[in-house]
């Protein structure tokens, strides 16, 4: 008997870039990647702002950007000659799962141009990369260099729009600086694990070095190391095992950019999108939530992100733990692990985030001295998860409850 | 002396852009079917997925989006440091990044959110004119 995925979706049409093999004028990869869809559409009818997935083998993300299509599925699934073949796997799932109704697999590669005209067009980033690719080409003539260039950015908007300061930021990193003393492997614990570890103030935010206007060093993550992993299963296996099951009870991602350049609003991120279709999987609402994690790669992503889940109102995320509900025993704990602002981040902090989550709702955050110490445990018995990538670019959100 | 940040390097889908660059004149790619301008160069229209594009010359004027201040940098620009870097909204639409010119850095001011500025031209190399943005009187 054929599974339940069998037939649950098809391919309705397929096309290539304008010119292939061996093209006279020599092309980039994102010039083949577009001529391409832009024919698969034309043939079918179907118009590329319907297309609410992207899979591509690491290219998503531009595409998206490109394309100005803000995606509800997001699958860069890079592996070799075979990603596309997955890519179709994994978007017959997310069409029967009624995640997204229009799936776009594409590939393009400038193995032959890329040749002639040393390296250039292949869409390779980072020192040494593409020099062509339109980043290097509009953004790194500027300056900008590292996540804090580009976050400050955001900072200066939100406080010229809603009249926030970055004292009103300070509270974030103070608060979490809080959580962070209540875990031993956190790098700001306390004394011991950094000369700069233990308790801060508002104050001592304030005055830190500046790193880029309005941020100073204390309103930026951390930079360490990390390896982290989850497992998750069925509910039948879930149920005989020695650890205690997490649920999955929603989940949602979204993307608004790719580039800064490409962001329409600096004080507002695809978490509003991203969480809207975690709640309504769960059923659950911003109200349902007991705690959050939140990706706190400054501060003021976690208080603009705060606004986007729909935990404060627009303007007033930081007043979360500026009026102590995030802190320990407070309503609605946020960041208990210490944040990437003093537990750990290591480039990509999104697995720490999931690891905290676990051992809140499975309540072994303070088991011993490994995962936390006497009051970092909460009550919570629900918890929104989020992550952001890029430049406030990608975000994806879970809902998780307790079992 | 020698211009010492890095230089943009010209792409067949940008020539347009820096061939305006280095006669002085800020050209924008804009959609003959929609008739919006976007920034960055595209393949397509990003509005409207058309591909009949046009270039054209704008009045290189708009107004500061945000803007921060850059303490650490590297490079040609870390000599630099602190500098301003902004956001511009162009007054045909979209948005531009550049350093900023014509404020002073070691005193940032909200006020410089909505502030006119004017474009300029840097030669970086005999083919590559950068455009900067310089703050005009409010």
């Amino acid at each position: 008997m054929p599974g339940e995925l069998s037939r649950a979706a098809a391919i309705v049409g397929a096309a290539e870039a304008n010119e292939i093999g061996y093209p006279e004028k020599n092309k980039t990869a994102l010039q083949l990647h577009i001529e391409a869809i832009k024919n698969v559409s034309d043939q079918t009818g179907i118009p590329i702002s319907r297309i609410d997935g992207i899979f591509s083998a690491g290219w998503s993300s531009e595409l998206a950007e490109h394309l100005g299509l803000h995606p509800k599925y997001i699958d860069t699934t890079s592996v070799g000659g075979c990603s596309f073949e997955m890519h179709v796997h994994h978007a017959l799932a997310a069409i029967h799962a009624g995640i997204i109704d229009v799936a776009l697999v594409s590939h393009g590669e400038s193995g032959w141009s890329s040749r002639n005209i040393g390296g250039r067009g292949s869409g390779r980033g980072g020192p040494g990369g593409d020099p062509w690719a339109l980043g290097t080409q509009f953004s790194s003539a500027y300056g900008l260099s590292g996540a804090p260039s580009n976050y400050s950015h955001a900072m200066t908007r939100h406080n010229h729009r809603f009249g926030t300061t970055p004292s009103d930021f300070a509270h974030i990193a103070v608060v979490t600086r809080e959580w962070a003393t209540l875990n031993p492997r956190a790098v700001m614990h306390s004394k011991e694990t950094h000369p700069f570890g233990g308790p801060i103030t508002v104050d001592e935010v304030n005055n830190a070095r500046l790193v880029a206007w309005p941020l100073t060093l204390l309103h930026c993550c951390l930079v360490t190391d990390h390896g982290g992993a989850v497992l998750i299963t069925n509910p039948e296996i879930a149920r005989g095992l020695k650890t205690k099951p997490v649920w999955i009870a929603g989940a949602g991602e979204n993307m608004s950019h790719s580039n800064m350049l490409e962001m329409e609003d600096f004080t507002a991120t695809s978490a509003a999108a991203s969480s809207a279709a975690a709640y309504k999987m769960a059923g659950m609402g911003p109200e349902d939530m007991e705690m959050a994690m939140i990706y706190d790669s400054f501060t003021v992503t976690a208080g603009i992100t705060a606004e986007m889940l729909g935990l404060a109102k627009r303007g007033e995320g930081f007043t979360l733990w500026k009026d102590g509900h995030a802190r320990p025993g407070g309503r609605l704990p946020i960041n208990t692990n210490g944040g990437g602002l003093s537990f750990n981040h290591s480039g990509m902090y999104g697995m720490q985030l999931l690891v905290e989550a676990y051992r809140q709702l499975s309540g072994t955050a303070e088991d011993n001295n490994f995962s936390g110490l006497k009051g970092k445990q909460t009550k919570a018995r629900s918890c929104i998860v989020n992550g952001t990538g890029g430049s406030l670019s990608t975000t994806g959100t879970l809902v998780l409850v307790a079992d | 002396m020698a211009y010492n940040k890095p230089i943009p390097e010209p792409s067949p889908l940008t020539q347009p852009f820096w061939d305006g660059a280095k006669a002085g004149k800020l050209v924008l790619p804009r959609c003959t079917n929609c008739n919006r301008v976007h920034w960055y160069p595209r393949y397509l229209c990003p509005f409207c997925h058309s591909a009949d594009l046009e270039w054209f010359e704008a009045s290189g004027e708009g107004r500061v989006h945000t803007f921060a201040v850059q303490h650490r940098a590297f490079g040609g620009w870390a000599e630099e440091a602190p500098f301003v870097t902004a956001y511009i909204d162009l007054n045909e639409g979209d948005r531009m990044l550049t350093v900023l010119r014509g404020v002073d850095p070691k005193s940032p001011d909200l006020s410089w959110v909505g502030a006119r500025v004017r474009v300029e031209f840097e030669p970086a190399s005999e083919d590559v004119h950068i455009p900067f943005w310089r703050v005009v009187q409010a």
